[in-house]
């Protein structure tokens, strides 16, 4: 198989990890299972960026003995991918300190319960104390009908 | 609810992406940099490894942004874990396979690691690759003997003037010829461990400091006391 | 001219060493980086008359398209400016957690924000753009409460998504220009990204780089990432981050995707942007969610804005952005003590008067009460939307009025309790003297704005019609669209 027979199946498998990382970081509830998601979804779209640089009958963009290849592939891409892979590794190391953290702050990985347990914390922080549209909203002072009239522009 | 609407967006995105794919000409895309780069690199900058001249040469303050980026990850995240509790139960011991294969890989993983930041220039490899390695290679002590600590401010301190030796480098650049990050020294002879001019010193300050970097966020993530 | 590399080597410098400056000793440490942001601030006030029109740096000496290229007019110049003073301004101060590694945070911050501001090269905003991202993460988890980590975690997870969603649309535009270089792109984009891949990866580079810039429906992290930061990082943030991530969307617009597709997605990601963050921020009880949603509101009327095609759409947003800028951080200072259920702050106009009077100020401009700025900004968006012909703008038009309508509402409401009736023990304490010192600062700023708005008007046309000029951007950065030995 000639490399060029090949691009539509590694094209559908980057792709397709790309919606699988996707898929999961949207589904899974449970923040480990996101992170890896995310892994997979920058795995598929580094994938995806070295195809781009892909030409047919042309080797890697190194000299090897002295010998200057006839064709070599876009070495662009690759470096590209190269800052993209540490990027990666660097967004997900410090979410995993995160998960770490919220383990111990909020006893759960789940992240609708730590969303609830976050709502919760910013509004008794505010001193809010019933979820806005709520029958017990405290009252609020009636505005001056001046300052109605003038503000109804 | 929010669920449907996620899994609608994503049938739509799956569908965006089946499109785009149906209608690309992979193979043949318009090579107006990488043509011109691959032409030019071996000669211009003196790397037998083309991507690293494209790594540290033609798009340096694209690795020093990613350098960054490390770096700012390891703060961010040292920041967030904290100290260890200091009378928290200590870690359980490490096992006999681990302790021994431990004592046999240090040296193996510190020679592969500096042997892959050196030849970065010249073959499949470079700063980054090696610094993992390196990292590798100073935290699997702290796995097979649990107790013992990391020295931090040493870590720190390599990690800070690697660092910041990157940007001096290609200050000197600037002060010199007038560009920041512009290749400096001989450019040797293609091929050889002495060629490409300031890319083998930019690649070992690299490996340097992502190696105390992620040494440093290893030791903080298994320091930090495990709650059952 | 290339000491303007320093606007992000400097600063970024200065991060990676805070730590070792720090541990030699610890009062150097806290006055390191805002001698260094003085420094910073400096070098960009001292190129403003230097730069010409514009000027592009070769970065390492490669000339575009094969290197990095730096542009610098003097949008950039004034955007890189805002970034240093705004940094120097909201400085991290009192006593924190953990003040050193914040330092560092929001050194990196900066340096990450100017290269931003004059970028040149698509993957190169990419990697800034990351950059800034995880030094935002950092400052928002630098509350180190509970509830930071969850807003953090649940803002990394959602920046994480459009950064890849980004990669992708670079790799797209990679595909079928071959160039990463903005001069480059602008050259070959008729032809080459007018189809509909290159509509597809204008829409993921919006999606990922719209996070920051809290465009619809990508800011669901916004109200709880601004609730549990620290009131000066939200300033930050909100005031001067996210101008910056419309910066480059602008940019991309005007140069690369001068196509009608394009614009009219902004509108209408700017319309429901608007609609959804005032209804919230009308419905909102304690004020610094009530900003956030404000700032959502405000920066969907700045992407309305930016989506008129031509240098009328560059010049009222780029008004309104301005007008915004100086705002918010101001407000987001005045909430440092403030903060809280907005029921607190009744008689707060007798307690604390010259906090009042700020705030006051602030919120008439951000209504659009003339003659402050907010009031010229606003006409000048309506006006020129009223002039466009596709009816999605007249939409626009209505949007912001429905929106000024609520603003009126909530913030009028909000200044009544202010001077209504004192009760016996003040619920709320006196501001810090930096923190009313940099909102006096800001409040000044816009008073100043408002006596010499005719000459700030005439600058701001030049600098829009500079920035929408396309092909003086193409041959100041002097790419050849012919590849060639280098």
């Amino acid at each position: 198989m000639s490399g060029l027979e090949l691009t539509p199946i590694v094209c559908a498998g980057a792709l397709g990890l790309v919606v699988i990382g996707l898929f999961g970081m949207v589904i899974s509830p449970h923040l480990i299972r996101i992170i890896l998601s995310l892994a997979v979804l920058e795995g598929g779209a580094n994938l995806f960026m070295i195809m781009v640089g892909y030409q047919p009958d042309a080797v890697a963009p190194i000299i090897v003995n002295g010998v200057i290849p006839a064709a070599m592939v876009d070495p662009v891409p690759q470096a590209l991918v190269l800052t993209a892979i540490v990027i990666g590794v660097g967004v997900q190391a410090f979410a995993i300190t995160l998960t770490m953290r919220l383990r111990r702050a909020y006893g759960t990985q789940d992240v609708r319960e730590i969303r609830r347990r976050m709502e919760q914390d910013i509004s008794r922080a505010a001193g809010v104390t019933a979820t806005p549209g709520s029958k017990d909203e405290p009252e609020f002072p009636h505005p001056r009908n001046a300052a109605v009239r003038m503000g109804r522009g | 609810m929010r669920k449907a609407t996620s899994l609608l967006f994503l049938i739509g995105l799956a569908f965006l992406l089946t499109v785009i794919a149906a209608q690309i000409d992979f193979g043949h895309a318009p090579l107006i940099v990488g043509k011109g780069i691959n032409a030019a690199a071996p000669t211009k900058v003196g790397s037998a490894n083309i991507v690293a001249a494209v790594v540290l040469a033609y798009r340096g303050i694209d690795t020093l942004g990613e350098l960054a980026i490390l770096f700012t990850a390891a703060i961010a995240g040292g920041m967030v874990l904290g100290l260890r509790n200091a009378d928290a139960a200590p870690d359980p011991e490490a096992g006999f396979i681990l302790r021994t294969a431990a004592d046999l890989l240090f040296p193996v993983l510190l020679v592969v690691g500096l042997f892959i930041v050196f030849h970065g220039h010249l073959t499949p490899g470079g700063g980054f690759q090696g610094g993992v390695v390196l990292a590798a290679a100073f935290f699997l002590p702290l796995l097979a003997h649990p107790g013992s600590t990391m020295n931090h401010p040493v870590l720190g301190l390599v990690e800070g003037l690697a660092g910041g030796a990157f940007i001096v480098i290609g200050l000197f650049g600037l002060l010199d010829q007038g560009e920041f990050l512009r290749p400096l020294l001989d450019k040797g002879a293609l091929g050889t461990l002495w060629s490409a001019g300031t890319l083998p010193l930019l690649y070992l300050a690299v490996g340097l400091k992502v190696g105390s970097e992620l040494a440093s966020l290893l030791a903080h993530i298994s320091e930090y006391e495990v709650l059952d | 001219m290339n000491s303007l590399v320093l606007l992000v080597a400097l600063p970024l410098l200065a991060a990676f060493l805070q730590p070792i400056v720090s541990r030699i000793s610890e009062g150097l440490g806290r006055w390191f980086g805002p001698v260094i942001l003085v420094i910073t601030a400096g070098i960009g006030l001292q190129a403003w008359g230097h730069i010409g029109a514009a000027v592009a740096l070769n970065i390492g000496g490669f000339r575009a398209p094969f290197g990095i290229v730096f542009y610098v007019d003097h949008l950039a110049l004034l955007f890189a400016l805002a970034v240093s003073i705004g940094a120097l301004l909201l400085w991290p101060r009192g006593q924190r957690p953990d003040a050193v590694r914040e330092y560092t945070l929001t050194l990196v911050l900066v340096a990450a924000a100017s290269g931003l501001a004059i970028f040149g090269d698509l993957f190169n905003l990419y990697v800034f753009y990351e950059l800034a991202s995880v030094a935002s993460f950092g400052l928002v988890a630098a509350q180190r409460s509970g509830a930071s980590f969850a807003a953090s975690i649940r803002y990394a997870i959602i920046s994480s998504i459009g950064a890849v969603l980004a990669f992708i649309g670079v790799a797209l535009v990679y595909l079928q220009a071959g160039t990463l270089n903005l001069a480059q792109l602008a050259q070959l984009s008729e032809g080459r990204l007018d189809g509909p891949l290159g509509l597809a990866a204008f829409v993921f580079l919006l999606i990922g780089f719209g996070v920051k810039a809290e465009l619809f429906p990508i800011n669901t992290w916004v109200p709880e990432a601004y609730a549990t930061a620290s009131k000066r990082v939200a300033g930050l943030l909100a005031g001067v981050i996210s101008k910056l991530a419309l910066l480059i969307v602008v940019r991309l617009l005007v140069l690369v995707y001068d196509q009608q597709a394009a614009q009219l997605i902004m509108l209408s990601l700017g319309i429901a942007g608007i609609v959804t963050g005032e209804l919230a921020a009308w419905r909102a009880r304690d004020l610094t969610r009530m900003l956030a949603y404000s700032s959502i509101g405000q920066l969907g009327m700045i992407f309305v804005a930016f989506s008129i095609p031509g240098k009328a759409g560059v010049l009222a947003g780029l008004a309104v952005a301005l007008h915004h800028l100086v705002v918010k951080p101001a407000l987001f200072l005045l909430a440092e003590q403030w903060g809280g259920s907005l029921a607190r702050l009744r008689g707060v106009g007798k307690t604390s008067p010259f906090a009042a009077v700020l705030f006051t100020i602030l919120a008439l401009s951000l209504i659009g009460v003339p003659p402050l700025p907010g009031f010229w900004a606003k006409l000048l968006v309506m006006i020129h939307l009223m002039n466009q012909g596709n009816a999605l703008y007249q939409v626009g038009m209505v949007a912001i009025m429905f929106a000024a309508v609520l603003e009126t509402s909530y913030l009028f409401r909000l200044i009544v309790t202010f001077y209504g009736p004192r009760p016996e023990t003040p619920a709320v304490a006196p501001h810090h003297f930096l923190d009313l010192g940099a909102a006096s600062v800001l409040s000044a700023a816009l008073l100043a704005a408002a006596v010499y708005m005719g000459p700030l008007e005439r600058s701001l046309d030049g600098i829009a019609g500079a920035a929408t000029d396309t092909v003086a951007y193409i041959s100041t950065v002097g790419p050849r669209a012919r590849p060639s030995m280098e």
